[in-house]
């Protein structure tokens, strides 16, 4: 398959390199975060730490509303990966299954909105939303990332490859197209929703500039602007504690990813077809 | 036959898209004659205002404006903890979308941009706020307007270590350019030190290390119409910086996030310039007994004196506030001696009322008086709204000079043309 053995060697060596340079920094910020601010700035730096402590820890669930800024990032991620698994992969079957006038030139545009960076849309998209009265409101927060068009394309993309025989077999068996959408298309989906559920969730997770703009009080804000808040000042940074930090807000993406990852390696959908 | 349709829906689209990013009205700028706010209405304050804060500051403003709150039963203060990270970003956007809070702090060199963005309000002129160092109280005007107060400052001192200092054969703090140079020298040779001082190499906020030594010998970076970089007195300045690198008493590649804090207690690199906030940083990791080690002092004079940079936050009341009476009492209680005092002990933010200054807690501290004593010299950069645009030109031919020794005279030359078509943005 891969060759001779000594290939494969080759090959796991490139790849245990790989792994070690991905792991090395996710250690550092595990062990980190039990160090003192002492020694985390200490040279040349140490890994295991010297002098345990779980300060850090404590700081971070003293100080902040843990729980508070919790819930809101659960909310919002969770909200902007389900509208996302939903509409995404509706407009997806439609441009890719339907035929209706000017499909083609909806997707253009789906494509077109592709191309312009976020930084763009920023300050329109915030003033429809502070028109809307959704400034400080969760669902400011997550209503305008509902769908996005990088979803639909991948989506479309995907359901492509879908064989049209079986939107064919279910219109012949008299479905109608959100009963073949959602028993026929969705199902076969597994592994564009997968992929799209965790980059979503990932995304909405760690967005750091909209939530901070949007909420206007504490009660709203998310993990990652609460973080910004506390650690980091005017001319200084607090480490430890930004690290502890980190550790917490990397755990729930981590568990976002062992549910969705087995789906990632699952069959082809289009075995559905003999 | 469909290509048409679909290439003009397109351009539609975009173009559509493209307008709205662009749609914002101009305003009219904060040029022309100085301006003073109305007068604020006599009595109590009453009414809920909205305060937005950066960081350490937003966590601790709460507590004091309770006692605000205790001296006007009326008046209701929300305090909004705001992270410093994109904190810029939020306030741009918040004055486009006018959803602005009734006052705020804000940087010092953001002043210039939101006065030309015509979102803050001029100072009213009965309002009782004076006694500020002069440096500070220059953050706050634009084109002669003020429109604020500064709240806290900072500014730069030399650090250096007094027992090394002492194997090197100095027991006190230079005072003269070449006194720096020798100390510093002296400290590689005889205390067995790296590098005798760390100096930021060029990047972003160096130009806060170059321009106190500029400032020392008379360099103004304004007059009054347009900057002025090719100066002869710049010059001086930065050739002078350039030696340290060159001779290898300073670190040519010292990273961009620098190890100072670790140097500094190992002995490494025993002298750098920075802010009041080094103080518990050093001595963290320098441990028990460090505070005794080392000690700060003021920059070595030029032939105009000793001076520093002046940083720290402004606090501003914006044009859309509801409560814009209110707001102001709130600016006017931040500054008031007695409070400001109170401030540095909550925060131990460093008072910008000159008189907060005589309190014990700050006049017995022997290094805290030392950053006093700069303070009354200590310079704040012209608040053009461009000048951040500006500054990042001179960032980057110091990088130029530092690393590379690309000649000074050219490097500052390319700053002023940069300068020049950026303009004053006034």
């Amino acid at each position: 398959m891969l060759g001779s053995r000594k290939q494969q060697y080759w090959l796991y060596g490139v790849l245990a390199v790989a792994l070690v340079a991905v792991i090395a920094p996710f250690v550092w910020m595990v062990l980190g975060s039990f160090k003192t601010t002492g020694e985390l700035r200490q040279s040349p730096p140490t890994w295991w730490p010297e002098t345990a402590t779980l300060d850090n820890y404590t700081q971070l669930f003293a100080r902040l509303d843990f729980g508070g800024y919790f819930t809101n990032s659960i909310v919002v991620a969770t909200a902007v990966t389900a509208g996302n698994l939903v509409f995404c992969s509706m407009l997806g079957y439609a441009l890719a299954m339907l035929d209706f006038r000017g499909k083609r030139a909806l997707f253009v545009v789906v494509m077109t909105t592709l191309m312009i960076p976020g930084v763009v849309t920023f300050v329109p998209l915030f003033v429809l939303v502070a028109n809307a009265g959704l400034v400080d409101t969760l669902p400011g927060l997550f209503l305008p990332f509902l769908v996005s068009p990088f979803g639909v394309f991948l989506m479309r993309q995907f359901i492509l490859g879908l064989p049209r025989d079986l939107v064919d077999a279910g219109r012949v068996d008299g479905a109608g197209e959100l009963r073949i959408y959602w028993r026929i298309i969705l199902p076969l989906c597994g592994p564009a929703l997968a992929t799209l559920g965790i980059l979503t969730f990932l995304g909405s997770w760690n967005n750091f500039l909209w939530p901070l703009v949007v909420a206007q009080t504490e009660q709203s804000y998310t993990l990652p602007v609460a973080l910004a808040l506390y650690s980091t000042g005017q001319n200084s940074t607090q480490y430890g504690l930004l690290l502890a930090g980190a550790t917490v807000v990397v755990l729930p993406v981590l568990v976002v990813f062992m549910i969705f990852q087995r789906r990632f390696i699952e069959g082809i959908a289009t075995t559905g077809i003999k | 036959m469909r290509r048409p349709t679909t290439t003009a829906l397109v351009l539609v689209a975009s173009a559509a898209l493209t307008l709205s990013a662009c749609g914002r009205a101009e305003t009219d700028g904060a040029g022309g004659e100085p301006q003073t706010g109305t007068d604020v209405a006599e009595g109590a304050a009453d009414g809920t205002i909205t305060v937005w804060a950066m960081g350490a500051e937003g966590e601790k403003l709460p507590d004091l404006a309770a006692q605000f709150e205790e001296e006007n039963p009326g008046a209701k203060v929300n305090v909004t903890a705001i992270p410093w990270d994109a904190a810029h970003d939020k306030f741009t956007t918040a004055i486009t979308a006018n959803s602005l809070p009734d006052a705020a702090m804000v940087g010092t060199t953001w002043m210039g941009e939101f006065a030309g963005l015509d979102a803050l309000d001029p100072l009213p002129e009965n309002l009782e706020v004076d006694g500020f160092f002069e440096g500070a109280q220059g953050t706050t005007e634009v084109d002669g307007t003020s429109y604020g107060i500064p709240w806290y400052v900072e500014t730069r001192l030399l650090y250096y270590r007094t027992d090394l200092a002492e194997q090197a054969g100095f027991d006190e703090a230079p005072t003269t350019w070449e006194g720096l140079k020798e100390m510093a020298k002296a400290m590689q040779t005889e205390a067995g030190a790296e590098y005798g001082i760390g100096l930021q190499a060029g990047g972003t906020g160096s130009w806060q290390t170059v321009m106190p030594f500029a400032w020392g010998e008379g360099a103004e970076l304004t007059d009054g119409e347009g900057y002025t970089f090719d100066t002869p007195e710049m010059l001086e300045a930065v050739e002078y910086y350039q030696s340290f690198f060159d001779e290898g008493i300073a670190n040519k590649s010292a990273p961009a996030q620098p190890t100072t804090e670790p140097d500094f207690v190992s002995g490494d690199v025993p002298m750098f310039i920075s802010g009041p906030w080094m103080m518990s940083a050093v001595e963290e990791v320098g441990g028990e007994g460090f505070e005794d080690k080392y000690s700060v002092a003021k920059i070595p004079e030029g032939s105009a004196g000793s001076s520093s940079f002046v940083g720290g936050s402004d606090f501003v009341v914006f044009k859309s506030s509801q409560e814009r009476d209110t707001a102001w009492k709130f600016v006017e209680f931040l500054a008031d001696p007695e409070v400001q005092a109170t401030w540095y002990d909550m925060s131990t933010d460093l008072p910008s009322v000159q008189s907060a200054w005589d309190t014990d807690a700050l006049a017995s501290d022997e290094k805290l008086s030392v950053f006093g004593e700069q303070l009354e010299t200590a310079k704040a950069p012209p608040s053009y709204p461009t000048w951040e645009q500006v500054v990042a030109s001179l960032d980057t031919e110091l990088e130029k000079v530092t690393k590379t020794g690309a000649d000074p005279a050219e490097a500052l030359k390319t700053v002023q043309q940069q300068a020049d078509s950026i303009g004053t943005g006034q």
